[in-house]
Order: structure tokens, then C-alpha cells, then sequence
């Protein structure tokens, strides 16, 4: 286990914990330490309890001889990089099924039916696909409204990217493409701005220029990204929304 | 990151929702506009909005997947 491993991934766990979505309620321990770069047993544990982000890091490193915590894992999970294409469906299926929580298994024999092999155990595909599993259940009441309501929340939940335009204290101006729903079909709309939250006491945000790209989450910047990281997020959000929108299509 | 919960609607009042998921937290605040809930409904929810309503059998089998999983993990 590495402590840069540890600190990517609560960087990019924290603001769900934040807001009770995901993880028991330890946002101030999480908080602590990424203040202080130095994260102990306490925040492992607290990160081991996350019903899904945890599993999802437990099935990557098994496929691919890491640790839980090495700085490969959470930077497949959150980002995306090679790792992701070294799991087998048929695990990334079995997985699906017996360790994540709640899933509605026939809702998941589905979607990988559908998608043939081509799901890939990344967070932005996680929570695209959970929308698109669920708005199936009631006929979810999908106007224009209820479009909106679900786009933003599939935007905040993913990982997305920004790149800085400014600098505030504790917070940032980001240009960044934000993902809308449309007629059952979720696209990369034009790059808006859009200010966003950051910690300046979590490295290396007390000294983010200008320039910089950084990885978002619930409106809150969570690291800033080297460029292979830059071109992997973007890579792998495109693949997860093409096969998203293929399951979506066949549904419609 | 979230995930989809599956709660029980407590109260209702202009769209939103008191719901409880069974984690023995205080009830969480959602967004009911997408799906007729009332009281004793059964939702799926996503970040705080309900994408669906659920039958009370489906809610059974997501609650029981969701107790053995932890069960298992020994979270919670």
C-alpha cells in the first residue's frame, strides 16, 4: 500500500463522503488527512468501508498483481489507464453481481449483455450505467425537467476535468465540458466555465497556477492531473459514454 | 463516488422526500419530482434524486443483496 495510492484516492472520495452519498460518515478524518499528506491507519479503515469505490479497487488489484492502494489502482478506478483493460469481463460480470452492493441482478445480466464485454470497471462507467439500469424500473418521468435534473447529477457524480482559468482563494474558475442527457443519450456539451471548490491546504493545490488541469467530483477539485492522466480521463469517458448510449439505445 | 440506495419514503413534502436506507443514519433529503412517491414507497436513489420507484418485492431483493454484501465485506 502506498500513501500517494492512499491520498489520490480519499482526494477523489471526499466530497461524496462529504455529502452522504458513499462511505460512513468520517468526512472530518478523510479531511485531516489529506491536510496533512500524512494518512494513517484510521483513513485506510475509513476508505475500506466504501460500498463501492472499495470493492472496485479490491477487483482491479487482484487482476492485475497490485495492492489495493497502489497508485495505479485508484488512479484506474477514478481516471482510467491501462489497468482497466487487463480485467476480464467475465470477472468485472461476477463482480457485479456478488460484491457490489444492492445491483438488481437481472438489471445487470442485462447491461452486459448488451454491452458484450466491453463494461469496464471505471467510475464514470459505474455511474452512467447505474442511470441507465435504473431509469428502466418505473419509466422514470424523462422531460425536458427530469432530463436536466438526471445530467447534472451524472455530471457531478463522474470524475470530470477542468482546465484553470483562475485562482481564488479557496476557489477555482475552470473551463470544463460538462455531460448533459438528451433524448436518452448522454454527450460532452461545449466547454463552459464554472467555479468549483478546492482545499488549499491539500497538496498540490496551494500552488495551482493558471493553466492547470485538475480532476472535479460534486463540484469540488480533488488533484491536479499530469497530461497522461489529462488524455486517459478523456479517453476513457468517451468509451464509457459510447457503450452507455449503445445500452441506452437498445432500450429506447 | 455514489451509489444507488434503495430507501423507504418516510414523508413527502413539495417534491422532496424524507427517506430512510436502513444505515441507521438520519433520514436523507431527496428529490421525489421523478416518481410518485408517498409515504411507504420504495425508491432507488442516485446521489439525492430518485430515479425510480420500486415494488415492495423488488426492494426485498435489493435490501437482502445489499445486507448479504455487507455481511460479507463486514462494513457496517
Amino acid at each position: 500500500m502506498t500513501r500517494k495510492g492512499i491520498l489520490f484516492h480519499a482526494k477523489h472520495a471526499f466530497m461524496p463522503n462529504t455529502l452522504g452519498y458513499c462511505g460512513p460518515d468520517e468526512r472530518g478524518l478523510i479531511k485531516e488527512g489529506l491536510e496533512d499528506g500524512i494518512p494513517g491507519d484510521s483513513v485506510v479503515r475509513t476508505l475500506e468501508r466504501f460500498e463501492a469505490a472499495y470493492p472496485f479497487l479490491k477487483l482491479i488489484a487482484r487482476n492485475t498483481g497490485r495492492q489495493v492502494f497502489d497508485y495505479e489502482v485508484p488512479e484506474a478506478y477514478w481516471i482510467g489507464n491501462s489497468l482497466l483493460d487487463r480485467i476480464p469481463p467475465p470477472d468485472f460480470y461476477s463482480f457485479s453481481h456478488r460484491e457490489l452492493q444492492g445491483k438488481d441482478h437481472a438489471k445487470v445480466r442485462d447491461l452486459f449483455r448488451e454491452l458484450d464485454g466491453k463494461a469496464t470497471p471505471h467510475h464514470s462507467f459505474y455511474v452512467m450505467s447505474t442511470y441507465a439500469a435504473s431509469s428502466e424500473a418505473d419509466g422514470a418521468n424523462v422531460d425536458n425537467e427530469s432530463e436536466k435534473k438526471i445530467g447534472t447529477l451524472i455530471d457531478n457524480c463522474r470524475i470530470s476535468w477542468g482546465n484553470v482559468v483562475d485562482v481564488g482563494r479557496e476557489e477555482l474558475k475552470v473551463s470544463y465540458r460538462p455531460l448533459e442527457l438528451s433524448g436518452r443519450t448522454l454527450a460532452l456539451a461545449e466547454p463552459r466555465l464554472k467555479k468549483v471548490r478546492y482545499n488549499p491546504l491539500v497538496k498540490p493545490f496551494g500552488s495551482v497556477r493558471r493553466g492547470a488541469v485538475v480532476s472535479l467530483h460534486w463540484g469540488y477539485a480533488c488533484d491536479v492531473l499530469n497530461r497522461a492522466q489529462e488524455l486517459n480521463i478523456v479517453k476513457y469517458t468517451l468509451y464509457d459514454l459510447t457503450q452507455v448510449n449503445q445500452y441506452l439505445a437498445a432500450r429506447k | 463516488m455514489c451509489i444507488a440506495r434503495v430507501g423507504r419514503v418516510a414523508q413527502v413534502s413539495d417534491g422532496r422526500a424524507r427517506v430512510d436506507f436502513f444505515d441507521g443514519r438520519s433520514l436523507g433529503e431527496v428529490d421525489v419530482t421523478m416518481v410518485k412517491a408517498e409515504p411507504g414507497s420504495y425508491v432507488e436513489v442516485f446521489g439525492n434524486l430518485a430515479l425510480s420507484k420500486l415494488s415492495v418485492s423488488e426492494a426485498r431483493v435489493r435490501k437482502k443483496a445489499w445486507e448479504e454484501v455487507t455481511a460479507k465485506g463486514g462494513r457496517y
